[in-house]
């Protein structure tokens, strides 16, 4: 087990920058996501820490040592891959016990280790079999045997559940968090999904074209986003967003709605522009507050989503992104093309500056 | 039209087709193997006889009889073999180097050294080897036969490693491996089939080949389809010997061909990554 310490670390391919000076510290036993939309950097990171990149600048640190250029086969640490990379050619204990294989280790250790290993995954009756025999959540769990077995000092997730259909990939999130509550092996994962980010970490990194937006725990990144991104990225459905100003004790949206601030008025910003985030769970039905036309209604058994146009809002491509999206936990007898009136919970509502996107 | 009609028109077409297309190299060893069996005197008859009334069966034992044929399948077996060997030991590795390093253009070069007409390194090498006292030997046709076969094995080991997915190898170098080992360990078995592809093809090639026999060969050293042109004489082509020769020195690389198809077809990366 080990602490990893990423320091101003860059990387550039030519003039392109991928990642731009991004600083993260993660905790002996820590389970760290790192969550993006495609493109932003997070996965390129991942392969930094494990050496399989060439770091631009920073440094990266395992255990207070600089591994900047420690080949991969010295930093003791494994990877699970996104298509799982089992070696085709041999049998799941020898893709398992590879590692232990090229260090040498005793016979008898390397059955006990792949023994134990197969054991915490339920790969028993699996080991004489070839990767090509199995199925995607089994080649899953091999993936994931062959990094418990070397007992490494950071495990490494590269979007280790987006080969697998929806069912199995809700059960391996519970394996590998289950996993990880037993082993306590410093873990970093890295995923597009929030929902992922959302269920297992104990330390989110968000990230977005090569910086890091925001780091924290789920449930703090959930009710304190520090910017527009974040909020809009984490919580599905994502978060409304109304764009208007602010005036006296509450907000005024661009329609001439006024909102309820709740007393938390940024001081000397009357009148300024902001944009409104209010999560889809946190509106109720009011006398006063929007009036929008149920759009669709979205009922999935447990709750309600409905898709509601803001009167005065055109049907229309361009205005698609100006609907608001409703959850509630009752059951509704609303309709589409109804009219209903929604207030949000102001306590929980947030204000953003619409220029830089940061928290008010 | 009935559906099932239709569907048996659809199969007769594609099987005039397919038989139109391969009737060229299929007649071609048909007449080959109707003209070793033949006598003389059948050989000119007009019109042509496929099938003769008596099959001449001393065809084949002359070969084996009169000249020394089996000195000569030694020959084209050591120089073949030894050839092959030697450009899977060179061609492997190196198409492995030239694909990971993405060094396109020293393939560019030996694919040069390939379509360089194999004539223009005959007169150098043939005074190279006069020189080292080697002629006489097979030693000079081993070498110069790896100027054919060690291209085709690197050539189509750059295919296939390009091919592989560079997961297994990351996975390796993060488990621990070195260099040198994630090549013998990981790439290498998963390389198989492609390895069998370019051996088969490099046999072929080497087999075959008739101009660096011609003249880098003495009497002992003769390859087989150097044997079978010494065949032919002034005085007269005896067709039947001949064709019955040809079909021998044919014969083991079109068993090797079919013995090892079913290893080219097998994919073993099925499995390694998603799918499957």
């Amino acid at each position: 087990m080990a602490s990893v310490s990423i320091r101003n670390v860059r990387k550039s391919y030519g003039p392109v920058e991928i990642i731009k000076g991004v600083s993260i510290d993660i905790q002996d036993g820590e389970f760290v996501i790192l969550v993006g939309p495609s493109g932003c950097g997070k996965s390129t990171l991942l392969r930094m820490i494990a050496g399989l990149e060439e770091i631009s600048g920073g440094t990266v640190a395992i255990d207070d040592r600089v591994v900047n250029d420690v080949p991969p086969k010295d930093r003791d640490i494994a990877m699970v891959f996104q298509n799982y990379a089992l070696y085709p050619h041999m049998t799941i204990a020898d893709n398992m016990s590879f590692a232990l294989r090229l260090k040498n280790t005793a016979k008898s250790e390397i059955a006990a280790k792949v023994e134990r290993a197969a054991g915490i995954l339920g790969l028993g009756p699996l080991l004489g079999r070839f990767p090509r025999q199995l199925s995607g959540g089994q080649r899953q769990r091999v993936a994931m045997g062959r990094a418990i077995v070397r007992d490494p000092k950071v495990f490494l997730f590269d979007e280790p559940l987006s080969n697998l259909d929806a069912k199995l990939r809700v059960q391996m999130r519970t394996e590998i968090k289950e996993m990880h509550q037993r082993l306590k092996t410093t873990t970093v994962y890295v995923t597009h999904d929030q929902i992922e980010a959302m269920t297992m970490a104990d330390k989110i990194v968000v990230m977005h074209d090569g910086i890091i937006e925001q780091i924290g725990a789920p449930l703090d990144l959930y009710d304190n986003p520090a910017n527009m991104f974040v909020a809009g990225f984490i919580g599905s459905p994502a978060m409304n967003f109304i764009p208007g100003s602010i005036g006296g004790d509450g907000f005024t949206t661009e329609d001439g709605s006024r909102l309820p601030l709740g007393g938390r008025v940024p001081a000397a910003s009357d009148g300024r522009p902001a944009v409104y985030g209010v999560r889809p769970e946190h509106f109720r039905l009011a006398d006063e507050g929007l009036a929008a036309e149920v759009v669709v209604v979205e009922p999935t058994g447990s709750e309600t989503q409905m898709v509601l146009r803001p009167l005065g809002v055109k049907a229309g491509r361009e205005d698609r992104k100006r609907e608001l999206t409703w959850v509630l936990r009752e059951r509704t007898g609303a309709r589409p093309g109804e009219v209903v009136r929604i207030a949000p919970d102001p306590a929980l509502a947030h204000l953003f500056n619409p220029d830089t996107g940061l928290r008010l | 039209m009935s559906r099932p009609l239709r569907k048996l028109l659809d199969k007769a077409g594609m099987a005039v087709c397919v038989l139109l297309l391969v009737s060229p190299a299929l007649l071609f060893f048909l007449w080959m193997l109707s003209l070793s069996l033949k006598f003389e005197i059948d050989n000119g008859a007009y019109p042509p006889i496929l099938i003769p009334d008596r099959f001449a069966w001393k065809n084949y034992t002359t070969i084996f009889e009169g000249n020394s044929f089996l000195l000569y399948f030694w020959n084209s077996l050591i120089v073949t073999g030894a050839a092959t060997l030697f450009a899977l030991l060179v061609g492997v590795p190196a198409g492995y180097g030239i694909a990971r390093m993405r060094a396109h253009k020293s393939a560019v070069v030996i694919m040069i050294a390939r379509m360089t007409p194999g004539l223009s390194f005959l007169i150098p090498l043939f005074l190279l080897f006069q020189w080292l006292g080697l002629l006489g030997t097979l030693w000079p046709q081993i070498i110069i036969h790896l100027v054919v076969t060690v291209p085709i094995v690197i050539w189509i080991m750059i295919g296939y490693f390009e091919t592989t997915p560079m997961e297994l190898e990351e996975a390796a170098m993060v488990d621990g491996a070195t260099r040198w080992q994630i090549f013998a360990k990981v790439a290498l078995p998963i390389a198989k089939p492609g390895i069998v592809v370019a051996f088969i093809l490099s046999v072929i090639f080497s087999w075959n080949n008739f101009v660096f026999g011609i003249v880098l060969a003495s009497r002992e050293t003769r390859t087989l389809p150097v044997a079978v042109y010494n065949m032919l004489s002034f005085e007269q082509v005896s067709w039947g010997p001949l064709a019955a020769a040809a079909l021998v020195v044919t014969l083991p690389v079109l068993i090797l061909t079919v013995a090892a198809q079913r290893q080219i077809v097998a994919g073993l990366t099925a499995g390694a990554v998603k799918g499957g």
